[in-house]
């Protein structure tokens, strides 16, 4: 069969899923077919203090997936960390040349083989204004995979988080309240704040005085229930309030 | 404000058409990097945009571009025949009910929550626009990230061959199916329009 006729198929097998379990089962044919042993459906926080709002789905084996949860691996897991300098799916055993890997991203990883996980390809899914995920597919230690199937693979990956994310909202969880807004003038002393600007330098730049700076960095804090201008700025950004290109645009 | 219309793209003709070339000069030449062609150093235009083609232009009060995209006929030539053919397992569709939506464009000058709103209301648009004019099917072609943005809309969506990775970018070339049920569709994955499309649409020659 061809890997696109197999791939309309799991298509049409997503878009009719309805329920957890009935995900589980078509993720757990496509995982075979694409000659993988484990796969993982996942958005990138810590799971266990989400506390079942966030998207997770997983056949690993139970050891493995209790130390990832009881040590919070979710969210500083390299594979998720690769997953967000990258828009396409890649091999883990490429992570070495995307992201800098420290002594303890080396530790999770060897300690994953030892429990059985060996190479895997992880297909990144990011909707924006929600936390980021990915779709993985691994191997069992030893088994190589099947490199000609990893297109189909990246296809898959990106229905199968979007089947999840539909089955996840419609339980109400993927649904949040609209995020603050900050009046204009609060915004554009944040930017500058996050471009690493002092309020008396913003205050040279915006023409106004420095207690008009923090005043307006107070408030927006107040706003988002922050009291950390540093935590501001990572919320403002995750909402979509900044962007990156805000910041460093030249 | 929502504008649908057709018209001969050169000369540049004025108002809501001449933002939105502007609009995707800025966005797919200065941002994207797309070696396409621009004129006057302006205005982004390429030999697609001629009578065929039709335009849903998103405009401000002023008439200030928020967002638009390009339709072209599958019954002509046009990108996905013409240039990625190999992104479709089989021949890429062509019949008088699928068009070809292309150069999606949100301005630049919107903050993300304004992106946000006028992206939606795009997007409920071209279903409106499909159904009002018999249009079964759009075609496209997307980059990874973009196209788990478009799976997110909620409306039906299907792949017509496997991504590939061309000029290092990897593509993936999709059909999106219209019908009675895709305003619902859409609603339900919280695509909803920030204006009412129907009372301001309006015709243009």
């Amino acid at each position: 069969m061809g890997m696109h006729v197999m791939a309309m198929q799991f298509i049409r097998i997503v878009e009719e899923v309805r329920t957890v379990d009935d995900l589980t089962a078509a993720m757990q044919a496509v995982t075979d077919e694409l000659g993988f042993q484990y796969f993982a459906l996942t958005h990138h926080v810590d799971v266990l203090a989400a506390e079942g709002t966030a998207i997770r789905l997983h056949n690993y084996p139970d050891r493995w997936a209790d130390y990832y949860d009881r040590n919070a691996l979710g969210v500083s897991d390299p594979v998720h960390r690769a997953s967000h300098v990258t828009s396409v799916g890649f091999c883990w055993s490429r992570m070495p040349e995307m992201i800098p890997l420290t002594a303890e991203d080396r530790r999770v990883l060897a300690m994953g083989r030892e429990e059985g996980i060996g190479e895997g390809f992880t297909v990144p899914a990011n909707v924006p204004g929600e936390a980021r995920g990915s779709c993985s597919f691994a191997s069992e230690a030893g088994q190589p995979i099947v490199v000609d199937l990893l297109p189909m693979a990246q296809l898959a990956g990106a229905f199968a988080f979007e089947g999840a994310r539909r089955i996840w909202s419609d339980r109400g969880h993927l649904s949040k309240p609209p995020p603050p807004a900050l009046t204009d003038r609060q915004r554009d002393c944040l930017l500058w704040a996050a471009r690493g600007k002092t309020d008396w330098e913003i205050s040279r730049i915006l023409s106004v005085t420095e207690e008009t700076v923090a005043r307006h960095i107070k408030m927006a804090c107040a706003r988002y229930g922050v009291s950390k201008r540093t935590l501001l700025a990572i919320r403002a950004l995750f909402d979509g309030t900044l962007t990156f290109t805000d910041i460093f645009r030249r | 404000m929502l504008h649908v219309m057709q018209t001969a793209a050169r000369p540049i003709p004025d108002g809501a058409l001449r933002a939105m070339f502007a609009a995707r000069k800025s966005v797919f030449v200065d941002l994207l990097k797309w070696d396409v062609p621009v004129i006057d150093g302006t205005y982004e235009v390429d030999q697609f945009d001629d009578t065929h083609a039709t335009y849903l232009v998103l405009a401000d009060g002023e008439g200030g571009h928020l967002a638009s995209a390009r339709l072209l006929p599958t019954t002509r030539p046009h990108i996905l025949d013409s240039f990625y053919g190999e992104l479709c397992e089989e021949a890429p569709p062509q019949a008088p009910d699928v068009f070809e939506i292309t150069r999606f464009c949100l301005d630049r000058g919107l903050s993300a929550r304004e992106r946000r709103t006028a992206r939606d209301t795009l997007v409920t648009a071209l279903a409106e626009h499909a159904l009002a004019h018999g249009i079964t099917a759009y075609t496209a072609i997307a980059e990874m990230p973009w196209f788990q943005q478009i799976l997110a809309f909620g409306w039906r969506c299907r792949p017509l061959g496997l991504p590939q990775v061309i000029d290092g970018t990897m593509l993936v070339a999709l059909s999106i199916e219209i019908d009675a049920d895709t305003p619902t569709q859409l609603a339900a994955a919280g695509i909803v329009p920030s204006i009412d499309i129907h009372a301001a649409a309006r015709v243009a020659a």
